[in-house]
């Protein structure tokens, strides 16, 4: 089976005065395609540092990863920018609107980028509004939505050009529960309806538990690796 | 095109995400460009009112002499005007007048006074279509016709000679034979004008009388000759002087140098001017886009991750300031329109007027707006305005995304 | 209150680019105003020194309306004598006598009308700087010699050379002929084009005797280099011909008031364009202290919370807008100054503008005129309108209230 993600002895140093951090040491990690992963750890281990070098936000300082086949430690800025354009959704903590765009323009915003025609992305905009439950909301500009609202926004922008991978970080951590939960089943239902891979960041003990895998960083290093899809 | 109209509406509703803060800065903005074309309305309208003043000043577009008189303006420096060469080539079609004259210093005395000033020679339909005097006869009359036995003199040079309409002067000049010929005229008119120096400086009659006082019979000091096209002066005069390489013939510019000056001075203070205003405004400008990037350093770093390329966005804030530009360009060249029409004629400067006086100008400036100046002053705010909005883009595009993303 | 000076200080740098871009913008503007200003100043004291010093005196005493109507017969009587009478009652020496008229020169070839100018020799030379200019030939011989000077160009356009003789002829003051042959001993070279080309000098003697003056002048013109103590000497000579009620003194603007027009003209028109400029850079830096409000709402709910007053926090805003203002002024004045400090020493020549020198009177190299008001004008206006700038974001701040102001981010 082709992996979707693959890390090899990825580490990543960031010099913080004379001091030298380091943020991930040697990792080494496969992501399958349809995988349901969430990455935790208490603050400082390594979380979103890792998920930015998957998204190609972040160089490792060595070591290889490789999405779709492609090595994206070697490519150049621009080319990551269309990596992420064409094979990744990215939700973040919080901030993941552009503020003078409505939740439709938003989540047609990717689409417009990638080419996508003015009908096609009309309708696919609407019909994954709908199915995350923002019906109505679709003129609504950001500072007119609730937070929970928003992060399912993020996340109908996310998966709505069917990227390889969507990468959630800390997705839930401004939400209550009930939001937490809500966005959580939209997640999974478009991970298992809609076969796509999501790796999450979180604290949320929720989210890990309902996890596929989970992965635990501490201080930068995998220390343990829970396979939850068969229990 | 999918992604041009999302940069578009991106960067136009950016503009308007801080509404007070882009209003400051659209008001300097439209305030700088009508200060630039107002203000060269103004030096425009000045330059024109030289020119004009000058060639409606007896100088007239071109000028031709006998090779030394405007060293030594004498009637011994003159040239015949019964020449068929010379009337053939005045005949061209680019001259639509040409007026001849015989123009020499002399006295002119009343009972009381005497003053020295130049007579002026003139044949009164020619001279009509050329220069000041025929239209600002105030009392009595112009010269009728080659035949009229009076002379005309300036408003200014009438209260000096404690004389009137009707009175009779006695003009003194030399003539040909360098002996004193003096004669006494009756006033038949008199005139007035903006330029007091003008006013009291010529006498005027007809070309008749004063060739007999000075003892010639078609002999001329000078022809002053209008142009259909000022732009191609410099090629009439350089036919003319191909055909007649006898003969002085200067352009306008040439016999009153220091008009030229004036004007050219003008002209260069345009873009210094401009420049001047754009360095004002500019400042604000870059700070303003700058507030805008680093307040929104975070969106900056999501449209990274989301796979945006550092062009989208530099054309975004680039496209914002374009936008910030035209507007204010729109509406300062509105502004200096409506406001050189609400000034009608011009501004009226004769408190100054004896000031305007030695500058050679008349007391009403008027605000003239041409195609060039506009041009000028529009694209100095414009390419300068592009220049100065690519540092703020460009900070923009370069953030470091993990970085600006991370900084939540 | 050290601390609130500190603490606005602290606030300045807290967006270094910015404060630096501002601080540009007033600087820029402060040091053209200096520069200009200076320059223009400079340009019109050496306009007036320049006509004041050629000829026509700073102030002159004449007969009640010969400035508008210069009558030959408008004279004042007894004309030397009164010059004396003046020189010993005020102490100034620079005190001369002139008669004015007009007549017909004739060279062997040429003949023209000019203004025919009689002076006192000796004293002439305390008054005008024409008697320095001599070109070719001399000056008076004699206070009563039997020569005149002419100027470079009515000379060129005479035929004229020293030692050619010049006949004039012209009407006295009682109506009769004045005519007579007299050498021309030197010839001048003023730089003026009205004195140059129009005007043939005298000794007053020989004037008074050739045009029928018996003792009678037309002015007496008086000279001193400063041109300040203007109305001082006005008030001092005004005293002493205040007996001859058809005497009146004229100062050097009534006596050429174009020049005066033209300087206050050009002034008005120069403080035009620099008010329009630095309403522009009050507007391209109001952004700076606009925003240094609105995006700290949320520090200023914190304090209005520990007590403090609005009226303290909008101090605290003008305080910060002072000292930018004030470190702007202070970089932009100093760069100006050393500008026309430069030129002050070296001179500021326009290339190709000899003609128009002329034509106005001006030399060719311009000083600016260093002084109180030509350095510190310029900057005063800014500052007045930068701190009416901050006046509009400082006085918002008394619309905050304290909880809303602190949810704010």
């Amino acid at each position: 089976m082709t992996m979707v993600v693959s890390c090899k002895h990825v580490t990543k140093t960031y010099q913080q005065g004379p001091v030298e951090i380091n943020a991930l040491t040697d990792i080494n990690l496969d992501i399958k395609r349809q995988d349901f992963i969430c990455l935790s750890g208490p603050s400082g281990s390594g979380k979103s540092t890792l998920l930015n070098m998957i998204g190609g936000l972040d160089e490792p300082t060595s070591g290889e990863i490789t999405v779709d086949g492609e090595r994206i430690d070697l490519m150049n800025k621009s080319q990551l920018a269309t990596m992420r354009l064409n094979k990744i959704g990215f939700v973040f903590q919080a901030y993941n609107l552009i503020p003078v765009l409505t939740a439709q323009e938003n989540i047609e915003m990717v689409m417009q980028m990638q080419g996508v025609a003015r009908q096609q992305r009309n309708q696919l905009s609407s019909e994954i509004l709908q199915e995350m439950g923002l019906a109505g909301m679709e003129q609504r500009k950001p500072s007119e939505l609730s937070g929970g609202q928003q992060q399912r926004v993020a996340v109908a922008r996310a998966i709505v050009g069917e990227p390889s991978l969507v990468l959630a970080d800390e997705p839930t951590a401004n939400l209550d529960s009930h939001n937490a939960e809500n966005l959580l089943d939209q997640m999974r239902h478009m991970n298992e309806e809609h076969n796509m891979t999501f790796v999450i960041s979180t604290h949320d003990p929720m989210i890990m538990e309902r996890a596929g895998r989970l992965i635990k960083l501490h201080d930068g290093q995998i220390i343990d690796m829970i396979d939850q899809n068969h229990r | 095109m999918n992604s041009f109209h999302l940069l578009i509406s991106l960067a136009w509703r950016n503009l308007w995400r801080n509404h007070r803060r882009t209003l400051v800065i659209l008001f300097a903005m439209v305030l700088g460009v009508w200060a630039m074309i107002f203000t060269a309305a103004f030096m425009r309208g000045m330059s024109l009112q030289i020119v004009d003043d000058t060639i409606e000043n007896m100088t007239g577009h071109i000028q031709i002499h006998a090779p030394s008189y405007l060293d030594d303006p004498v009637i011994e420096h003159s040239f015949s005007s019964a020449n068929p060469l010379l009337s053939r080539s005045l005949q061209s079609t680019e001259i639509t007048a040409a007026a001849y004259r015989i123009r020499v210093p002399a006295v002119v005395a009343s009972e009381r006074e005497s003053i020295g000033l130049v007579m002026v020679g003139i044949d009164p339909d020619d001279e009509g279509q050329l220069s000041f005097i025929q239209s600002s006869i105030i009392e009595g009359h112009y010269l009728k016709d080659a035949s009229e036995p009076g002379v005309i003199i300036g408003r200014k040079l009438a209260e000096r000679l404690e004389t009137r309409l009707g009175k009779r002067i006695v003009l003194m000049t030399q003539n040909n034979k360098n002996e004193i010929a003096d004669r006494g005229f009756r006033i038949v008119g008199i005139f007035d004008t903006d330029l007091e120096a003008v006013e009291i400086g010529y006498v005027f009659l007809t070309r008749n009388l004063a060739a007999k006082l000075v003892g010639v019979t078609d002999d001329v000091s000078e022809i002053a000759i209008k142009v259909s096209d000022l732009k191609r002066l410099d090629e009439v005069v350089e036919g003319l002087r191909q055909q007649h390489p006898e003969l002085d013939i200067k352009a306008w510019y040439e016999l009153q140098p220091i008009s030229k000056l004036m004007v050219d001075l003008y002209d260069s203070f345009h873009l210094v001017w401009h420049l001047i205003v754009f360095l004002a405004m500019g400042f604000g400008i870059v700070n303003t886009l700058l507030m805008a990037v680093f307040e929104r350093t975070r969106e900056f770093g999501l449209f990274q991750a989301l796979g945006l390329k550092p062009g989208f966005i530099l054309g975004q804030v680039w496209v914002e300031a374009l936008m910030l530009l035209i507007l204010g360009l729109a509406l300062g060249n509105g502004l200096a329109w409506v406001s050189v029409l609400a000034t009608g004629e011009g501004i009226d400067v004769s408190a100054f007027a004896e000031g305007m006086e030695m500058a050679n100008l008349s007391n009403i400036i008027p605000f003239v707006i041409v195609g060039q100046d506009l041009l000028l002053a529009n694209s100095v705010v414009f390419v300068l305005g592009m220049l100065t909005g690519l540092y703020p883009a460009w900070r923009a595009a370069h953030l470091v995304p993990a970085d600006a993303i991370t900084r939540i | 209150m050290t601390s609130s000076w500190t603490f606005a200080w602290r606030n300045i740098w807290r967006y270094p680019r910015r404060t630096i871009l501002t601080i540009l913008a007033i600087a820029f503007g402060a040091g053209l105003l200096v520069f200009s200003i200076g320059l223009q100043l400079g340009q019109y004291d050496l306009m007036i020194q320049n006509s004041v010093r050629i000829y026509h005196g700073l102030l002159q005493v004449q007969k009640e309306g010969y400035q508008d109507e210069p009558k030959m017969r408008s004279s004042i009587a007894n004309i030397r004598e009164l010059g004396e009478q003046l020189r010993q009652a005020t102490g100034i020496e620079a005190i001369t006598a002139r008669a004015n008229g007009f007549a017909l020169v004739s060279s062997a070839t040429r003949t023209y009308g000019t203004l025919i100018v009689g002076v006192e020799p000796k004293l002439e030379e305390r008054v005008s700087s024409l008697p320095g200019v001599i070109k070719d030939g001399h000056y008076f011989s004699a206070v009563d010699a039997q020569e005149v000077l002419i100027g470079r160009s009515l000379a060129r356009n005479m035929q004229l050379s020293v030692g050619d003789e010049l006949t004039i002829l012209g009407t006295g003051r009682d109506g009769s002929v004045a005519a007579t042959i007299l050498p021309v001993v030197g010839i001048y070279e003023s730089g003026s084009r009205e004195l140059d080309r129009n005007m043939v000098q005298m000794p007053l003697a020989t004037f008074q005797d050739v045009f029928s003056m018996q003792g009678h002048g037309h002015a007496l013109v008086i000279y001193h280099k400063d041109v300040k103590q203007l109305e001082v000497f006005r008030v001092q000579i005004q005293q002493q011909i205040s007996k001859h009620n058809t005497l009146t003194v004229l100062s050097w603007d009534e006596i050429q008031p174009g020049l005066k027009q033209m300087i206050e003209l050009d002034y008005s028109s120069g403080w035009m364009m620099y008010i329009v400029l630095v309403v522009v850079i009050t507007f391209s830096i109001l952004n700076t202290f606009l925003m240094s409000v609105l995006e700290r709402t949320r520090e200023f709910g914190i304090m209005l919370a520990l007590g403090y007053r609005p009226f303290d926090i909008g101090r605290l805003v003008m305080l910060e807008a002072l000292i930018l203002t004030l470190i702007a002024l202070t970089i932009g004045t100093a760069i100006g100054f050393a500008i026309n400090l430069y030129f002050y020493i070296y001179g500021l020549s326009f290339s190709g503008m000899d003609e128009l020198a002329k034509m106005y009177n001006m030399p060719s190299t311009i000083t600016p005129q260093l002084s109180l008001q030509s350095i510190f004008m310029g900057p005063a206006v800014i500052l007045i309108f930068t701190l009416l700038a901050a006046l509009y974001p400082a006085l918002r701040i008394r619309l905050l209230q304290p909880v809303v102001a602190m949810r704010k981010i």
